[in-house]
């Protein structure tokens, strides 16, 4: 076809020429209508099993993970982190901040083909706020006075005060009134039998093996060109990598050591795309501060003194972290340059723990204060290997201050509820995913310090509340980032936790999948754009 | 007694399972002694992480650097204590019962004899399971839990001995010369049903090591950093392909051991079943 090629009979046709060209303008106006091609599953894994599909009543991330596929929300961030419309198309905010008018889409449909409308907007809110239902993140919607139905597509949000971070958590996902109108949310069986409007619908859930989606053909963007998503509770990353290899899955999250040593075989690298960038999220030391041995600042900044960050990091992550020392993204204004570092120095942390009074009296090698040991407990949850390793890591480095640390790893479900909801613990290693927005109530808020709260630690600081109050009242964005410097300077000097470090995600990716785009966002925002070309469909 | 050394002496199996055994015993006795490095001592540089055996590391390096043939010797300590006091445990439970249950027969035995077939009911893994679960994870749980939940079978071994015994003439005379009943079950009777408590004894403590390396592997059982050949080997699991000691030798141990006091235990059976003696 090579019109070049010397020899070639048709070569000296004119007719030829065109026609490539037409082909070629054709093939153009045919790739910009068809990014892809239908078909095919996308397989991951999860290591735990999802608990409930009603998206504002869950709080486990496999759950939020499936809930992310079938529902959408009023607004929803693109790949740069913006703010943009999703089941609205654009909204107004009145000058005083405290009214937010939405405009929904006029072309979109739950799964049982009815529109939705601005009822199934109103009962959702309503639903949040119902004391009834509970609703882990109702903190966040308290400020909401009233939600007004202008007409099938038009709604008013009033707030008592004006909420700087309103935008964002309006993106919470919407359910079907009309499905749902009347029912007790806490026991429906909607929770298990979820009726959305998003990219995908619900075809199995079998309990701990397996949940299957389908792609939903009328989803108001467009089809998905992936046909199935589908998770698989694999409850260990050992077992998830050897069926990542054997293809049984598609995707997981790597471990540091798999991401180094296990991908660099032409074999894995000829089936696999890695990704890797900054989490949203970071782990911690916290200290209970109601037991009577952390209520010392000085004993908590000598215990965050004493622990080589850099060290961790090598050593958990085999380098793939960035040192973190406070609550917010690294990658954002709001964290704070100027905050405490908390470099490693054993001197200085043995100098704090003299001055609260801590010291070696009867030369046993462990610091002793009126005749108690310094001796406690750290706790973390089981199936998380990076914290079983930060644990063993950080006893060792207390250790040699003379600190003795027994440490217990318990099975998730009651860590949670017998330990952490209950403050019943000493020390525990835990992280945190952190959202868009950098409103931090819930975590360190003094009134979100209740049994079965966030602020399972205590913490209680008058400034940081009235900061954490403020920031939730301004809109002005440097403001904002004034402000929530400040709170972090505040939580870093006093060292409630030792803020450990930010992990790179390490993701592999099947190569079969086209049309990934990793961005600030991550890489998942634009999977109803993921395709697998004609040829290599698996399933 | 003389005779019974000289039957081991001859089973080839018996005397490998004793061998092995010993051996084991005075590894975990001597293991301050033996261990060439601190069991606990971190290095995290990466030319010492993972390394394979060496004449430095006889058995390699962990992925904490440390050192695994100290770790080992370390852990032997641990699965022969557990397996240890769990049957100490499940010995006096079982034994006691057993004689309840066999000497003084009718209802006493119809309770006892209920009360082990609702224990057995029971899927006893995951019992132990629930109970650690609620109890939090700890060493001292798991030689209790593993006792109070192992001692049906004996229970039942030595009430059937009981049954049988408690109506042979020496019985029935020291009751007719008025010894008390404990007096003649502990006395008289349970000695001559010891043979088949032995045998239960050697199995149970291979059972007993096997489910603590289970619940350790799980993360129930043994504490990080402390090693125990079930949480080495549940380590070991993230680097089955590239880091072979870390897996192989905890879990050859691990056979190793168990099948030496199955071994035993079967020996024993056939020795001590005077059907079996030629």
């Amino acid at each position: 076809m090579n019109r070049n090629k010397p020899g070639n009979p048709h070569s000296k046709i004119p007719v030829k020429p065109l026609l490539i060209i037409a082909a070629f303008i054709f093939l153009c106006l045919a790739a910009s209508a068809f990014a892809g091609y239908f078909g095919d599953a996308y397989v991951t894994g999860s290591i735990a099993d999802a608990v409930s599909l009603i998206p504002f009543l869950s709080t486990d991330s496999s759950s939020h993970s499936i809930t992310g596929m079938i529902f959408n929300g009023l607004t929803k961030f693109d790949k740069n982190l913006n703010i943009i419309g999703d089941l609205a198309e654009r909204w107004d905010v009145s000058e005083d901040g405290k009214e937010i008018t939405f405009y929904l889409r006029k072309n979109v449909r739950w799964h049982d083909g009815m529109p939705l409308t601005t009822r199934d907007i109103k009962f959702t809110f309503e639903a949040i706020l119902d004391p009834k239902n509970a609703c882990p993140y109702v903190s966040s919607y308290r400020d909401i006075q009233s939600v007004d139905i202008i007409d099938d597509y038009t709604v008013k949000f009033t707030y008592s005060q004006p909420y700087a971070p309103a935008l964002s958590k309006l993106g919470i996902e919407i359910v079907p009134e009309h499905i749902l109108k009347g029912e007790d949310l806490r026991t429906s069986k909607f929770k298990r039998d979820p009726l959305g409007c998003g990219a995908y619908i619900l075809e199995k859930w079998k309990s701990d093996q397996y949940l299957i989606l389908n792609s939903n053909h009328d989803y108001f963007e467009h089809r998905p060109y992936i046909d199935k998503y589908v998770m698989r509770v694999i409850p260990d990353l050992a077992v998830q990598f050897l069926e990542l290899a054997t293809g049984g899955i598609d995707t997981m999250g790597l471990t540091a050591y798999q991401y180094f040593y296990r991908t660099a075989s032409e074999k894995f690298k000829s089936k696999f795309n890695t990704y890797t960038y900054l989490s949203r999220a970071y782990a911690y030391v916290g200290y209970n501060l109601e037991d009577p041995l952390f209520s010392d600042k000085r004993v908590r900044k000598a215990l965050s003194y004493a622990i080589n960050k850099k060290e961790i990091i090598d050593g958990v992550l085999l380098g793939m972290g960035e040192p973190c020392t406070g609550p917010f993204f690294k990658e954002t204004p709001y964290y704070s340059k100027k905050a405490e570092q908390y470099k490693y120095d054993k001197e200085r942390a043995l100098e704090l723990l003299g001055e609260a009074g801590w010291r070696d009296s009867d030369g046993d090698g462990i610091l002793d204060k009126d005749g108690a040991p310094f001796k406690f407990k750290l706790i973390t949850n089981q199936g998380n290997k990076d914290r079983e390793d930060i644990a063993t890591i950080v006893q060792r480095e207390w250790q040699e201050l003379g600190v003795d640390v027994e440490i217990q790893i318990i099975a998730w479900a009651a860590f949670l509820k017998e330990y952490v909801d209950k403050k019943n613990f000493q020390a525990v290693i835990l992280g945190w995913s952190l959202p868009m927005d950098p409103d931090c109530f819930v975590v360190w808020h003094s009134s979100s310090a209740v049994e079965g709260g966030l602020n399972f630690i205590s913490f209680k600081n008058e400034e940081v509340d009235a900061l954490i109050e403020e920031g939730r009242r301004t809109f002005d964005v440097y403001e904002r980032i004034r402000i929530y410097n400040r709170i972090h300077e505040i939580i870093a000097e006093e060292a409630p936790y030792t803020f450990l470090y930010f992990p790179y995600a390490r993701v592999a990716i099947s190569n079969r999948f086209k049309g990934i785009e990793p961005a600030p966002a991550g890489i998942g925002y634009n999977f109803v754009d993921w395709y697998v070309d004609p040829g290599e469909v698996r399933y | 007694m003389n005779d019974m050394f000289k039957e081991i002496v001859k089973n080839k199996q018996v005397l490998f399972g004793v061998v092995v055994i010993l051996f084991m015993f005075i590894v975990a006795l001597f293991a301050p002694v033996l261990a060439t490095h601190d069991p606990l001592e971190l290095d995290l540089s990466a030319d010492v992480r993972l390394q394979p055996p060496s004449a430095e590391h006889i058995f390699g390096t962990d992925d904490m650097g440390r050192d695994l043939f100290s770790r080992m010797v370390y852990g032997a300590r641990i699965s022969l204590s557990v397996g240890f006091i769990a049957v100490a445990i499940m010995l006096v439970i079982g034994v006691t019962l057993g004689v309840i249950a066999g000497y003084y027969g009718k209802w006493v035995d119809t309770l006892i004899m209920r009360l082990v077939e609702i224990m057995m009911c029971f899927p006893r893994f995951y019992l132990i399971l629930m109970i650690l679960a609620f109890l939090g994870p700890s060493i001292i749980y798991v030689m209790i839990v593993i006792g109070l939940t192992s001692w049906t079978g004996l229970t039942r071994l030595v009430r059937a001995e009981f049954l049988s015994l408690r109506e042979r003439e020496y019985a029935i005379a020291a009751k007719a010369l008025g010894a008390s009943d404990m007096r003649i079950a502990f006395r008289h009777i349970l000695p001559n049903a010891l043979a088949p408590v032995f045998v239960s004894i050697t199995l149970s403590l291979g059972g007993a090591i096997l489910l603590e390396s289970g619940l350790s592997f799980l993360g129930l059982g043994v504490q990080i950093p402390t090693p125990s050949w079930g949480n080495i080997i549940s380590t070991g699991r993230f680097y089955i392909d590239s880091a072979w000691w870390l897996t192989v030798i905890p879990g050859l141990s691990i056979l190793l051991t168990v099948l030496s006091f199955y071994l035993v235990g079967e020996g024993l059976r056939v020795i001590l079943d005077p059907r079996m003696k030629r």
